[in-house]
């Protein structure tokens, strides 16, 4: 057989774009290094959600984790599509800045089952994995405060994520519109056939039992709620996803 | 149950998975693709959605399998189970999981002979703290490691 036989069949381009400073501002934006959030807009998203009481936002500095934080139900990139469907086309994702969903309910309940990470942040949080932010990165913490009880039925914990998502989405509308010419930095990814080597699947076995444990599939923009299809609803059956979706945030863990 | 702080994989980890980034970019290894499989709370459910994850590795002619998991307790049983059905097809498969000293296996079976496990705290157990227990970049190259030692025993076998 012959030797570097690969056929390429699709390619998807992340771009990223570095945040160093985020501000609270009257518009979501981004100029230069700095992201400026809307936060009036969480009165509107609070308008919708019948199960939430409030939300508290709040920006993270590096080094400032000395305090409280409810259980963590996520972290989560801030990645738009800009061109293509989810696993080609371009993506831009923003670096330096992650949103980090927590949940309680009005009576101090954590929403979290097996175990919660509440506490002081510092010590709840190991930096620098590749699911967690750096060192230096900067924390949007989202913080969701459900009403009384809401927090262990599977509603409850799905309006956490579906609110989140639609903060999260003002700002993804502005990150589609970044310049791709002024990209930090560039990545291109392949799906591709290498005939003749050995065929090896990954089988990644998650979440999907119900109340805070879901996971979401497929959503319509990358790491994103809006539009998934959550493994629950499709009865917890064995669905493949190629190396470009699931790098494209094909997966939205919500547990 | 399921899934604990330190070992549940944040929507941010999926994003950048060490796993599929040392898979991919393996030059002896064809990926075909990514099976994902749910953690039902039945039984029968459990035992069903991971033969039908077994019978797609299977009809994708795959030489050999990595199958991880960000839970334990319960989701070991599901676990279990997918890895005995894969192997019963004579598939070589290596397990990733939080294993620990409070995560041991509740079902076992002979398939399961190699588990990278990903424990990373000092007790081996669930600290609650995120992202401590979570799979890194070496465990992915351990189990790819012991994957191709598994894939070449079977070849040298015929």
């Amino acid at each position: 057989m012959a030797i570097n036989d690969e056929i390429e069949m699709r390619r998807l381009v992340i771009k990223s774009y570095h945040i160093s400073e985020v501000e609270f501002s009257e518009k979501t934006d981004i100029v230069d290094k700095s992201l400026y959030l809307q936060n009036s807009v969480i009165k509107d998203i609070i308008k919708e959600e019948e199960l939430i009481d409030t939300i508290n936002l709040n920006i993270i500095k590096p080094n400032d984790h000395d305090r409280w934080t409810n259980t963590i139900m996520d972290i989560i990139p801030i990645s738009a599509k800009v061109l293509g469907i989810l696993g080609e086309g371009i993506t831009h994702t923003l670096t330096g800045v992650y949103v980090m969903l927590t949940g309680v309910d009005s009576e101090g309940i954590q929403v979290a089952e097996f175990g919660s990470s509440e506490g002081n942040l510092k010590e709840q949080l190991v930096l620098n994995r590749a699911g967690t932010p750096s060192d230096t990165d900067i924390i949007i913490s989202f913080d969701v405060v459900l009403k009384a009880g809401e927090g262990h039925a599977r509603p409850g914990p799905t309006a956490a994520h579906r609110a989140c998502d639609k903060f999260v989405q003002q700002i993804r509308n502005v990150v589609k519109r970044l310049d791709g010419n002024t990209c930090n930095e560039r990545y291109e990814f392949y799906d591709k056939i290498k005939s003749g080597k050995k065929k090896v699947v990954i089988i990644k076995q998650v979440a999907g039992q119900g109340a805070m444990y879901d996971t979401q599939l497929f959503s319509k923009e990358p790491s994103a709620f809006a539009g998934g299809r959550s493994i629950i609803d499709i009865g917890n059956v064995p669905i493949i996803v190629s190396p470009n979706e699931y790098r494209d945030g094909a997966i939205r863990a919500m547990h | 149950m399921g899934v604990g702080p330190s070992t549940k994989e944040t929507t941010l980890h999926h994003f950048r998975d060490p796993l599929l980034q040392v898979v991919s970019k393996d030059d002896d290894i064809d990926l075909l693709g990514i099976i994902i499989v749910g953690t039902p709370q039945d039984n029968e459910d459990k035992n069903f959605v991971g033969t039908r994850a077994a019978a797609w590795a299977e009809a994708m002619r795959a030489d050999g399998v990595i199958i991880s998991v960000d839970g334990w307790g319960n989701s070991h049983v599901d676990y279990a189970n997918t890895i005995e059905e894969i192997g019963k097809r004579d598939i070589p498969v290596v397990g990733l999981s939080f294993v620990g000293t409070q995560a041991q296996f509740v079902v076992k079976n002979r398939y399961m002979d190699t588990i990278v496990d990903f424990n990373k705290s000092i007790e081996g157990i669930e600290t609650e703290v995120v992202g401590e227990n979570n799979l890194t970049e070496l465990d992915a190259k351990k189990a790819v490691a012991l994957l191709k030692l598994k894939m070449r025993k079977k070849a040298d076998k015929r």
